[in-house]
């Protein structure tokens, strides 16, 4: 069974959608406000700036698409992430660490315990786990069929795509998203030196159908093999997949992206 | 003994629970239907009321350069235990791992945070300047680094691929693991995970979010009121059987099916009638090829909420004849997090291996809201077919069937 694209979402530095196709630098995403692609206010509290991002690509690929998804049972709705472990929820710890911290800068775990703990958000853990884009956006979308999320660096966009490829061509979904969302212009501690940016790109992937722009093969052939996106600055999990859509939207034939020995290749069909 | 195309041959196991390093001690402590809660130690308790943990006691190896993370430290304890079988397989070797949300322990914290803490904000100069003097120091933050570790140490050229899924990560690795061999792409897999939240942070965040029991762990039971924290790590050696034989390895276990899915429910709650939980588990037996009826025992997640319990119990009496035997761990050695999935299927093949379906130990009194066959002791006969469930924070659910190598 051969493998289609959809449809593509796609925010970076450059742009949202086309826009984020050519050019662009270092930076945050221009214009990217959450609320324009997540309605659910509720939900949009337990988010860090990356899960907003994801989120908010899955729904610029699925905007057009209404009518395929409400098409497909949710039950054959695929969804597999690549996302960073580094949620940013930190931050939230500092109350905490704040007080329970001696004179000294050593820890004490008995203030931990009994002063810092209450000073704790009770949703701390919630906040920073690494599949909230896989599990708000499957809420949200009603995506209830096969899933994974996967933290192996820059790998992690292509072993989700590789996953929803595999999904479909075995016959276990009907339609798959996958793509990777990460943000690390707050991380410059931990990457000094680097251009840092942000971005995500989220794929809708299905049976192909003569309407599809693109096709997934398994397999390398001669096309530019995709490993990050060096103009837009480190994007971490999301440098491939971006790297990825933007060659794909800019109009070039044929793209690659590999780990471990596999690789997809992605071709305009026109 | 099977010789279907899809079916995945285990053929290593190495596992740590609180109960022992190795097999050995796990499944006689299961076979006696103990449990492993031990008060926790002053410094790991946030608050009284949470009154056990249930801890590893033995020494664990050095990995360095993961300096101070329990977690690898547990995996490579059952790495260790492989002992030369993922060599022995010819042919391209994947990695697969799941893991959690342990990444900042408190020994992290203390050496790369609080020498920087400024008031309520860090001092980001300084922080800077001492990550960077590290060496890689922010690299002990990603949870990808350990299945890496493992792949270079076996000189694997398949994929690595680390799943960060909460509890339901190691399942899902096994599962993608065993797709991956049935497609060819791999002759074999190192597949399982890793977790360990025993730490202070670990359980306070438990703590806030209210699950964890405030006296014993009571899976299924009337007087149920949250989980057990452990830790654990298991590694399976999963095989194409072909392969397996011309190494002259035979299984211990095989690996029928599997199936996932999502409740697309709520970020913080399972669906009330488990949902999700029916969809992977029916996918798992459809993959498997098998009717309801085919499944002996069913290892449930069944930490011992009360809503999700619930939720289990009704996604099974759903799916399952009301006869089926259905036993939860947790009450044993705990819920080990992102390496529930794992640790389960390996204790589940060590009782298969020594003739016995395990019990639920915890549970004196099922609840008349959880409609299932509540295996409350171990039974001395080992079940040919079993479904074992783990289901994640976020929604994410993995259903696995392991049978018999005779069934």
């Amino acid at each position: 069974m051969e493998v289609g694209i959809a449809a593509i979402g796609l925010l970076c530095s450059a742009g949202i959608g086309t826009e984020g196709a050519r050019g662009g630098r270092p930076g945050p995403v221009p214009g990217f406000r959450p609320r324009a692609y997540i309605s659910n206010r509720k939900s949009l509290k337990l988010m860090s700036r990356a899960v907003k991002l994801g989120v908010s690509a899955i729904a610029l690929a699925s905007g057009n698409q209404t009518e395929l998804i409400s098409a497909t049972a949710p039950p054959r709705r695929a969804m597999f992430v690549g996302s960073n472990p580094l949620g940013g929820a930190l931050d939230d710890l500092l109350p905490a660490l704040d007080i329970s911290t001696n004179s000294s800068g050593v820890l004490d775990l008995g203030s931990f315990a009994t002063e810092g703990i209450p000073r704790i958000h009770p949703l701390w853990l919630v906040k920073g786990l690494s599949n909230n884009v896989l599990g708000i956006a499957s809420m949200l979308h009603d995506f209830q069929g096969p899933n994974a999320n996967y933290c192996q660096g820059e790998s992690s966009g292509f072993l989700a795509l590789h996953e929803a490829w595999a999904t479909i061509t075995e016959g276990r979904a009907d339609l798959a998203l996958a793509g990777a969302a990460d943000s690390l212009l707050q991380a410059k501690a931990l990457f000094p030196g680097r251009r840092l940016g942000e971005g995500a790109a989220f794929f809708l992937l299905r049976p192909w159908e003569p309407s599809d722009r693109w096709l997934v093969r398994s397999g390398a052939g001669e096309a530019a093999l995709v490993q990050e996106e060096p103009d837009l600055g480190y994007l971490g999990v999301a440098g491939a997949v971006v790297g990825l859509a933007r060659a794909l939207l800019s109009g070039v034939p044929r793209a690659t992206l590999r780990q471990g020995g596999l690789s997809l290749t992605v071709a305009a069909t026109s | 003994m099977t010789r279907h195309p899809r079916r995945v041959w285990v053929v290593g196991v190495g596992v740590v629970t609180a109960f022992g390093s190795g097999l050995a001690p796990l499944t006689e402590a299961l076979e006696h239907n103990r449990t492993a809660a031990r008060p926790p130690l002053p410094s790991h308790a946030p608050k009284p009321s949470v009154p056990c943990l249930a801890e590893y006691q033995g020494t664990l190896p050095e990995c360095p350069p993961f300096r101070d993370d329990r977690k690898v430290e547990l995996l490579f304890e059952a790495f260790r235990q492989l002992a030369g079988l993922p060599e022995a397989l010819g042919g391209r070797l994947g990695v697969f791992l799941g893991t959690g949300l342990s990444s900042v322990t408190p020994g992290e914290l203390a050496h790369d945070l609080y020498p920087h803490l400024l008031g309520r904000s860090f001092d980001r100069r300084s922080l800077a300047r001492h990550l960077s003097t590290e060496g890689g120091a922010p690299n002990r933050h990603l949870p990808g680094r350990a299945a890496r570790a493992l792949a270079t140490r076996l000189h694997a050229t398949g994929p690595v691929q680390t799943c960060f899924s909460a509890c339901a990560a190691s399942g899902q690795s096994i599962a993608d693991a065993a797709m991956a061999i049935r497609r060819g792409e791999i002759g074999a897999a190192l597949a399982g995970g890793h977790d360990s939240m025993t730490h202070p942070l670990g359980v306070a965040s438990f703590f806030l979010l209210n699950t964890l029991s405030s006296k014993l762990c009571r899976p299924f039971d009337t007087r149920r009121d949250g989980f057990l924290l452990g830790e654990g790590a298991a590694l399976l050696l999963l095989a194409n059987p072909g392969a397996a034989r011309a190494a002259g390895l035979e299984p211990l276990a095989v690996l029928w099916g599997a199936g996932s899915s999502a409740d697309a429910h709520s970020a913080t709650a399972p669906h009330p009638r488990g949902h999700g939980a029916f969809l992977a588990m029916e996918r798992a037996l459809d993959d498997a090829g098998i009717p309801p009826h085919a499944v002996e025992q069913v290892n449930a997640h069944g930490t011992g909420t009360v809503v999700g319990d619930r939720a289990e119990a009704l996604a099974i009496s759903r799916l399952l004849p009301e006869s089926t035997s259905v036993c939860s761990m947790k009450g044993a050695f705990g819920h080990t997090i992102a390496a529930a999935g794992v640790v389960e299927l390996a204790a589940t093949i060590g009782a298969m291996c020594m003739g016995f379906s395990p019990g639920t130990a915890g549970c004196l009194e099922p609840a008349s809201d959880c409609p299932i066959n509540v295996q409350q002791e171990p039974l001395p006969r080992a079940p040919a077919v079993v479904l074992s469930n783990s289901f994640g924070f976020g929604g994410q659910n993995v259903s696995l069937v392991l049978a018999h190598p005779l069934a």
